[in-house]
């Protein structure tokens, strides 16, 4: 029937707009992650005021906090997917497997910048052991083997230091609070930090961006919170004496 | 690089030229003037405890480097060292450090700390007479060297600085004939005597329209009124005496670790910038997007991170071993409660209200 075989046609017009569009949009979006990564977070709020108090003392969960190798597996299976669409839409046959991520040594979604990506998100979020103390308008969130993460929030003023090594950002969002690091070489950093439903666990997202990987890299670290032992004395640190201990009791 | 001796040997120094200059400049002017002034009489110098200059807008102290406690702690300090730098030129009556500005001091030095850290020093400093007539107010400015530190106690980095300012208000007193001192020393006597009896003393001095002082007459001598207005300020000089030795307690006390914070805030800045310098002529960053060049992008700011981060610890460590002084300053004088500036402002009405006891009259608003 007439209808049936226009129907047909309009189908496969159709059906290739489609997949052109995708297409479109797939490049349109990688470009934008790879030109612009620190745009796609959460959208910091600009009256900036302190919704959770994080203080206490937290040590990482392992059990319930991201493999690190199994991230790399899913976003290196997530790459070749997305080749192989990328492959299959412009009509070109190329081989299954593994092999297209690491087979490339150099440019945008290789394999050393996978790699690279993956392991500088493992080394940024390796701390064990985190202080936080927390004020009206501060907070330090104190890293074992790592620089401090420090945040100021004034009421409707976003905290932002911009130094010749790179720029910070951090503010509230929602329940959550966000450090955003945009550093050379196209490294951008962000981590959110959200507090469980009982006080008891933090959740600490950490999402890693590079110019030369198109999708995100993220690690979940869950910490537990710990009360740290009396140690029968009391130390504070001078500039004279150094750390002077006293035995007097908190 | 300063010490004491040195600052002694540059007065000694300063002492010759001034004898030379007064041979040869002012023997000729002061017999010309001819009115037997003879001596410049030593005009008091009243230094108010300096504004730290800190920042109403709390959230900009951190990007402008200032420390709150540590700025106030400078702000008792630096009055302190000043005050040894005039003393010792020997320019200068009795220099005393006044917990809030009094009006009636012969003459009155203000300072506001523009900027301090261990690098650059900035003090705003306004001097103004009895009368009325500004002797100084502008910016100096100094800056350290390697080599000024370690601190050698007594001394300080920013010496120069000091004696610049004890300098330039010698020079403003030096072009002042004896007779200009001692009317400014009686106007200063007449303004603390109209405070406590503006009925009886509002008539010795009028005000021009610029807003300055000018003596119409004096009491005569041995005027019983005066005795007391003399006897009462000198009750206020007395508590300002035993303030003044609090100030120079804490000084003496704070003075290593101050220097120390100094120290190690010039190192720390010595470091960033050498620091900066390095990371910008590093040769190979690695292949864009490796993980050698992301984790070098990572480190770099790290290492600048971990630097800020042990400047805002040292700050910590010197306001727990400061701050327990400053406070125990603050509330050293018993019988009396809070501040030191309030507690000098209960004292002065104390010191009215014995006046109107003793003379009957009604003190000013």
């Amino acid at each position: 029937m007439p209808w049936v075989t226009l129907s047909v046609d309009m189908f496969r017009s159709l059906q290739r707009l489609i997949i052109a569009v995708t297409f479109v949009v797939m490049v349109a979006l990688l470009a934008g992650c790879a030109s612009a990564p620190v745009e796609k977070g959460p959208r910091l709020q600009r009256e900036n005021v302190q919704a959770v108090n994080f203080s206490g003392s937290w040590e990482m969960d392992y059990s319930l906090s991201d493999s690190t190798q199994d991230k790399l597996d899913v976003m290196a299976r997530d790459l070749n997917r997305q080749a192989q669409r990328r492959a299959q839409s412009e009509g070109r046959r190329r081989p299954a497997g593994a092999d297209m991520v690491m087979r490339n040594s150099a440019g945008p979604n290789s394999s050393s910048s996978v790699l690279g990506l993956a392991r500088i998100a493992d080394l940024i979020t390796q701390s064990p052991l985190l202080e936080i103390n927390q004020g009206r308008y501060k907070i330090s969130v104190e890293r074992e083997e790592d620089f401090s993460l420090t945040c100021e929030f004034y009421p409707g003023e976003m905290h932002k230091v911009e130094t010749p090594f790179g720029t910070e950002i951090c503010g509230w969002n929602g329940h959550q609070l966000v450090f955003e690091l945009r550093l050379p070489e196209g490294l951008s950093i962000q981590h959110i930090i959200t507090m469980g439903a009982a006080g008891q666990k933090l959740l600490i997202a950490t999402t890693v961006l590079s110019s030369q990987v198109s999708f995100p890299f993220t690690l979940n670290r869950v910490y537990n919170r710990f009360e740290p032992g009396e140690n029968g004395f009391q130390c504070q640190e001078t500039l004279t004496r150094g750390r002077v201990c006293t035995t007097e009791s908190r | 690089m300063y010490d004491r001796i040195a600052l002694i040997e540059c007065h000694v120094r300063r002492g010759t030229i001034a004898i030379v200059f007064a041979i040869m400049c002012c023997a000729a002017p002061l017999m010309a003037a001819g009115n037997g002034s003879g001596e410049k009489s030593p005009v008091d110098v009243g230094l108010v405890v300096f504004d730290p200059g800190i920042p109403v807008d709390q959230s900009s102290h951190s990007r402008l480097g200032i420390f709150p406690e540590i700025r106030k702690a400078e702000a008792q300090y630096m009055p302190v060292i000043l005050r040894q730098v005039l003393i010792e030129s020997g320019d200068w009556g009795v220099v005393r450090v006044l917990p809030e500005v009094l009006d009636s001091s012969e003459l009155l030095v203000t300072g506001t700390i523009v900027h301090s850290d261990g690098l650059r020093l900035q003090l705003r400093i306004s001097a103004r007479d009895a009368s009325g007539v500004q002797w100084l107010n502008q910016i100096y400015s100094g800056s350290t060297r390697s080599t000024d530190y370690p601190v050698s106690v007594p001394g300080d980095p920013y010496l120069e600085l000091y004696q610049q300012i004890a300098d330039d208000l010698a020079a403003v007193r030096q072009q002042k004939s004896a007779k200009q001192l001692a009317t400014i020393r009686d106007i200063a006597l007449m303004r603390y005597a109209m405070q406590l009896a503006p009925a009886v003393f509002a008539t010795y001095l009028t005000r021009t329209p610029d807003g300055q002082y000018a003596l119409q007459r004096f009491p005569a001598e041995g005027d019983p009124m005066l005795a007391r207005v003399i006897r009462i300020r000198n009750q206020e000089y007395l508590f300002i005496d035993t303030v003044d030795e609090q100030y120079e307690r804490l000084s003496e006390e704070m003075a290593p670790t101050y220097n120390l914070w100094r120290q190690y805030g010039a190192e720390q800045a010595i470091y960033q910038s050498e620091y900066q310098q390095r990371v910008a002529s590093r040769g190979t960053q690695g292949r864009r997007g490796s993980f050698t060049a992301l984790e070098r992008s990572y480190n770099t700011y790290k290492w600048s991170k971990i630097h800020e981060q042990d400047l805002v610890e040292l700050a910590l460590g010197f306001n727990n071993e400061v701050a327990p002084t400053v406070m125990d300053v603050s509330g050293a004088v018993v019988e009396l409660s809070g501040t030191l500036d309030s507690q000098y402002s209960e004292w002065r009405d104390i010191l009215q209200r014995i006046f109107t006891l003793e003379t009957g009259l009604v003190p000013a608003s």
